[in-house]
């Protein structure tokens, strides 16, 4: 699904997809701090055990992403944590494949990130809790999307008779949005009423 | 938040039982002058109503169709032997896997070496018991896909035994990709501390 495998995609998506995800990254990394680094390992390995749970759903076999909850929680630090999770799902299970890393990042973490930048502060400010799951389940479902349509995008561009078909697109990534947005509520209405400081990004304060 | 998550990640290892993952992969076997196999999921069941395609070394296109509702495919080569053929699913979504035949699996002329040996077999055997053995030995073309039918049987359970351990997820490698993330996270608090 998410997982672009190797010897597919064509040498500019793999070399832009690397670019962009080096650059996340790197911004990633330089904006963690001290309490960062332990929310986006946890995150992270969270990310990497979930796709490991994949259901079947028509002709594919889909999982969660958590790629919205990942984006309101670490912000740029998405990169780093979707990074190393697809490193070692790369190395350890063969999912997806080591030059389509860059690739497969970006299309992961890009619209979690986006997605999370424009909507999250209206979360945090937020008081009405309908107001915060509605809104985080729009981040999880639209990620989910995104990542859809950058996944089809890639193998667009690279091999034209690979390119997905939209109702089968459709068909698989559609649930997996609906089941998306409700985790991704579910978790973030938990963490604003037991401890809504983890909703905030922890890059501010202890940034160096 | 931390113990949430690490319940919620404890749920999550465990539900993750080895048998379930996610990576497509096709199973491509010789049955006489056919290629057949299916598409799966590992753990995750099969890919039904999926586009497959057949090619040869040179590219060109061998047969293609549609997996039926077991996600099987079944195709005679045109011209067995002549080529390597690569099977290609794809699922329409992103998820593209393929496997590849090797040309001497096809009964093609590299089968015939060993065939012509073991016809040699028989006849120096054959001696011992001249009588018996002469009438009732069949002819090379008859004993050929007999042979080929009963290894094929016989050998078919193990490959695609084979084709599931090889793509086989296992706990440890679940266990090692969450400690080595938590590791990470070590080294990097350990390198902010020295700064």
């Amino acid at each position: 699904m998410a997982h672009i495998p190797d010897g597919i995609l064509s040498a500019p998506v793999l070399i832009g997809g690397a670019a962009v995800a080096l650059g996340g990254v790197t911004l990633g990394l330089r904006s963690l701090s001290d309490r960062a680094i332990p929310r986006a390992a946890i995150l992270s390995a969270a990310f990497f055990t979930a796709s490991l749970i994949s259901v079947p759903v028509g002709p594919s076999s889909v999982h969660l992403l958590l790629s919205g909850l990942m984006g309101i929680m670490l912000g740029i630090a998405i990169f780093p944590a979707v990074g190393v999770a697809l490193i070692l799902q790369a190395l350890l299970f063969g999912f997806g494949g080591l030059t389509t890393l860059g690739v497969n990042t970006v299309n992961i973490a890009l619209p979690g990130f986006i997605l999370a930048m424009a909507i999250g502060p209206i979360i945090r400010s937020s008081h009405s809790s309908a107001m915060r799951a509605g809104l985080s389940a729009l981040i999880g479902a639209l990620s989910v999307l995104g990542t859809g349509g950058l996944v089809a995008l890639s193998l667009a561009l690279s091999a034209p008779e690979y390119t997905p078909v939209a109702s089968v697109l459709l068909a698989t990534y559609l649930p997996l949005a609906l089941a998306e947005a409700f985790v991704t509520a579910a978790v973030v209405g938990f963490l604003s009423r037991v401890q809504p400081d983890a909703l905030s990004l922890a890059t501010g304060a202890a940034a160096s | 938040m931390m113990r949430f998550l690490f319940i919620a990640l404890a749920s999550l290892a465990l539900f993750a039982s080895p048998a379930n993952a996610h990576k497509l992969k096709v199973f491509a076997t010789v049955k006489g002058d056919h290629i057949a196999g299916y598409a799966f999921f590992i753990g995750g069941g099969r890919a039904q109503g999926t586009k497959w395609i057949a090619k040869d070394a040179s590219g060109a296109i061998v047969a293609e169709g549609t997996t039926d509702m077991e996600g099987t495919y079944d195709f005679a080569p045109p011209n067995p032997a002549s080529s390597d053929i690569t099977i290609t699913v794809n699922t329409q979504e992103g998820h593209i896997a393929s496997a590849h035949v090797a040309a001497d699996r096809l009964g093609g002329t590299s089968m015939h070496t060993p065939q012509t040996g073991s016809q040699d077999n028989v006849l120096q055997t054959s001696p011992a018991n001249p009588a018996e053995a002469k009438p009732q030995l069949p002819s090379t073309s008859q004993l050929e896909p007999m042979i080929e039918a009963a290894v094929q049987r016989q050998v078919e359970p193990l490959l695609e035994r084979i084709e599931q351990m090889d793509s086989h997820m296992r706990f440890t490698d679940i266990i090692s990709g969450i400690f080595l993330i938590i590791g990470l996270a070590g080294i990097g608090l350990w390198a902010r501390s020295r700064r």
